[in-house]
C-alpha cells in the first residue's frame, strides 16, 4: 500500500477537493475502500447513503480529523494527509460544520464567531468584530451576538456554527450531517442558510439525509455504501434512474417513509 | 473550655509569633495556600502529560501518578524530612519540608481532578477548535482548560479542604502549625487534654466546613449556569480508588 508518487499529477487543477484511491481501516474493518472523486470549484456535493456507510468518516478525512490508511486527498491544492503539511493552516482554509454544533459554551455567540480569525489568523479586533456581526446577520442571529450558546435553540446554534466556520473565509465548506441532531421544526432554518451559501457559489460537501435539499440544491450526488463510493451522478439522474442496485434499494427505502 | 480559648487564642491563631516562628491557624492556612497554589500549575502540566499522545510524556507522568497515589502522605513527609537536607546539603526548616511535600503530593491529586475535567468535555470541543485551525496550545489554553477548570472548581475547593487537614501531619516532623500549637497548649495546661484537642478539632471543623459550604454554593451556581453540553463530573480525588491517602 505505498502511496504513489505521481498521484499529485492526477490532481485536476479545477478541483478544490480531489480524492485518490482513499482507503481506511479500523483494525480489520475496511471503512473506506478505494474512494476516488473530485469536487470542482463552486460545486455543491451531497454525500448520502445508509448509516454506517462511511460518509462521515470520509468527510472527516478531508480536513484530517480522521487519518487514512492509503491514498491521497488534496484540498485547496494541498496534500491534506501529507507528512509535510501544516495541519493547522490547512484546516483554517476548510470550513467544517458538525452534527452536534460543538459551539464553545464558555464564549458568547459573537466570541464563538470571532475566535477563529483572532486566535488563528491574529486578525484585528475591530475588523473581526464587524465581519462576525455581518455573518451573524447573514444567518439571522445578529440580535443574539451577546447570548451564550446554551441560551439558543439547536437550529440557532447550528447557524452560529456555520457563521463561525465562515468567519475564516474558507474556499470550501464541509457539513457533517448538519441537521441530524435537530428537532424537525428547526431543520428548515439551517437548510435555508445552506441554500443561500450554495447560491453564492460556495463550494460545499454535505453529508445529509435531507433528500429534498439534495434534489433542489446539489450539483452532484455521491452515494456511498459499505465504505465504497458506488455512484456519482447529477441529482435528477440519481433520483429518477439510479444505476447501482444498492442506490436503487436505498432510494426505495427512503421513499417508503 | 472557654477559659482555655480565652487564655491561649493567640497561640492557636499564630503560634508563638513574633517571638518564634509563625504557627497556629495562620501557618496551617499559609501551608495549605502554598501547597495548593504551587501544586495547581504543576497539576495542569501533569494532567496534560498524562493525556498526551506522546509516550515520552505520558509514561513518566502516569508512573508518578501511580507511585505517589500509593504512598501514604506521612511516608512522603518522612522521606522529604530526611532526603531534602541531604540534597541541599544544609538543614531545612520543617515548614519548608512540609510545603515541598504538600506541593508534590497535592499536585498528583489535583492532576486527577484536572484530568477528569478535561476528559469530561465532549470530544467535539477539541475537534471544533482543531477544525478552525487552532493548534494544540491554543486549543488547550482557550477552549479546553477554561471549561475543564471551571467545571472542576468545586472539586478543587474540596482538595483544598483535604490539604488543610493534611497539614496536621506536619506535626510528626515538628512543623509549627495548628496541631503543634494545640500540643503546646496541652503541655501548658497539662490536666485537660480532651478539652484542648476538642478545641483543636473545632478549629479544623470551622475552617473546613466553611470551605465545604462555599464549594457547595459554587457547585450549585455552576450547575445553574452550566446545564449545557458538559457532563458534570464531581470527583473528589480522595474518594478515588487506589488512594493511599490518610487524613
Amino acid at each position: 500500500m505505498t502511496i504513489k508518487k505521481n498521484s499529485v499529477a492526477a490532481v485536476n487543477p479545477e478541483s478544490i477537493i480531489s480524492l485518490h484511491e482513499v482507503n481506511k481501516w479500523y483494525g480489520e474493518h475496511h471503512v473506506l475502500t478505494d474512494v476516488s472523486a473530485q469536487v470542482k470549484k463552486g460545486e455543491v456535493v451531497v454525500l448520502c447513503g445508509p448509516s454506517g456507510s462511511g460518509k462521515s468518516t470520509l468527510i472527516r478525512t478531508m480536513n484530517r480529523l480522521e487519518e487514512i490508511g492509503s491514498g491521497t486527498i488534496h484540498v485547496n491544492g494541498q496534500d491534506v494527509q501529507g507528512k509535510q503539511v501544516d495541519v493547522n493552516s490547512m484546516r483554517s482554509h476548510i470550513g467544517f460544520v458538525f452534527q452536534q454544533f460543538n459551539l464553545f459554551p464558555h464564549l458568547s455567540v459573537l466570541e464563538n464567531v470571532t475566535c477563529g480569525p483572532l486566535w488563528v489568523n491574529k486578525a484585528k479586533q475591530a475588523e473581526t468584530r464587524q465581519l462576525a456581526m455581518a455573518l451573524l446577520e447573514k444567518v439571522g442571529l445578529g440580535h443574539k451576538a451577546q447570548a451564550y450558546p446554551n441560551q439558543l435553540s439547536g437550529g440557532q446554534q447550528q447557524r452560529v456554527a456555520i457563521a463561525r466556520a465562515l468567519a475564516m473565509n474558507p474556499p470550501v465548506m464541509l457539513f457533517d450531517e448538519p441537521t441530524s441532531a435537530l428537532d424537525p421544526e428547526m431543520v428548515g432554518e439551517v437548510l435555508s442558510v445552506m441554500k443561500a451559501l450554495a447560491a453564492e457559489g460556495m463550494t460545499m460537501v454535505c453529508v445529509t439525509h435531507e433528500m429534498n435539499f439534495a434534489r433542489e440544491v446539489s450539483d452532484v450526488v455521491w452515494f456511498m455504501d459499505q465504505g465504497s463510493l458506488l455512484e456519482v451522478a447529477a441529482p435528477d439522474v440519481f433520483f429518477t434512474s439510479p444505476q447501482h442496485p444498492r442506490a436503487q434499494k436505498f432510494l426505495s427505502d427512503i421513499r417508503r417513509h | 473550655m472557654l477559659d482555655i480559648i480565652h487564655q491561649y487564642w493567640l497561640l492557636f491563631l499564630i503560634g508563638s509569633y513574633p517571638n518564634g516562628p509563625l504557627g497556629g491557624i495562620a501557618a496551617t492556612v499559609l501551608l495549605s495556600v502554598i501547597g495548593i497554589g504551587l501544586a495547581f500549575p504543576l497539576s495542569v502540566l501533569l494532567a496534560l502529560a498524562q493525556l498526551s499522545p506522546y509516550k515520552a510524556l505520558r509514561y513518566p507522568a502516569t508512573a508518578i501518578r501511580y507511585l505517589l497515589r500509593s504512598i501514604p502522605l506521612v511516608m512522603l513527609i518522612f522521606g522529604a524530612y530526611f532526603i531534602v537536607p541531604i540534597i541541599l546539603g544544609r538543614p531545612v526548616a520543617g515548614f519548608t519540608t512540609m510545603a515541598v511535600t504538600l506541593v508534590i503530593f497535592q499536585s498528583v491529586y489535583l492532576a486527577e481532578i484536572v484530568r477528569a475535567g478535561i476528559e469530561s468535555l465532549p470530544k467535539g470541543q477539541a475537534e471544533a477548535a482543531a477544525a478552525l485551525g487552532m493548534g494544540y496550545w491554543t486549543r488547550t489554553r482557550k477552549i479546553i482548560l477554561p471549561q475543564a477548570l471551571t467545571n472542576m472548581l468545586p472539586s478543587m475547593v474540596g482538595q483544598f479542604v483535604t490539604t488543610i487537614k493534611d497539614t496536621s501531619l506536619g506535626y510528626v516532623i515538628g512543623v509549627n502549625e495548628l496541631t503543634y500549637a494545640a500540643n503546646q497548649v496541652n503541655s501548658a495546661v497539662i490536666t485537660q487534654p480532651f478539652t484542648v484537642f476538642l478545641v483543636l478539632s473545632l478549629a479544623y471543623f470551622v475552617i473546613c466546613f466553611a470551605l465545604t459550604q462555599a464549594a457547595r454554593l459554587l457547585e450549585a451556581h455552576l450547575e445553574r449556569r452550566n446545564s449545557r453540553t458538559v457532563t458534570h463530573v464531581t470527583l473528589n480525588a480522595q474518594n478515588a480508588p487506589a488512594a493511599g491517602h490518610s487524613s
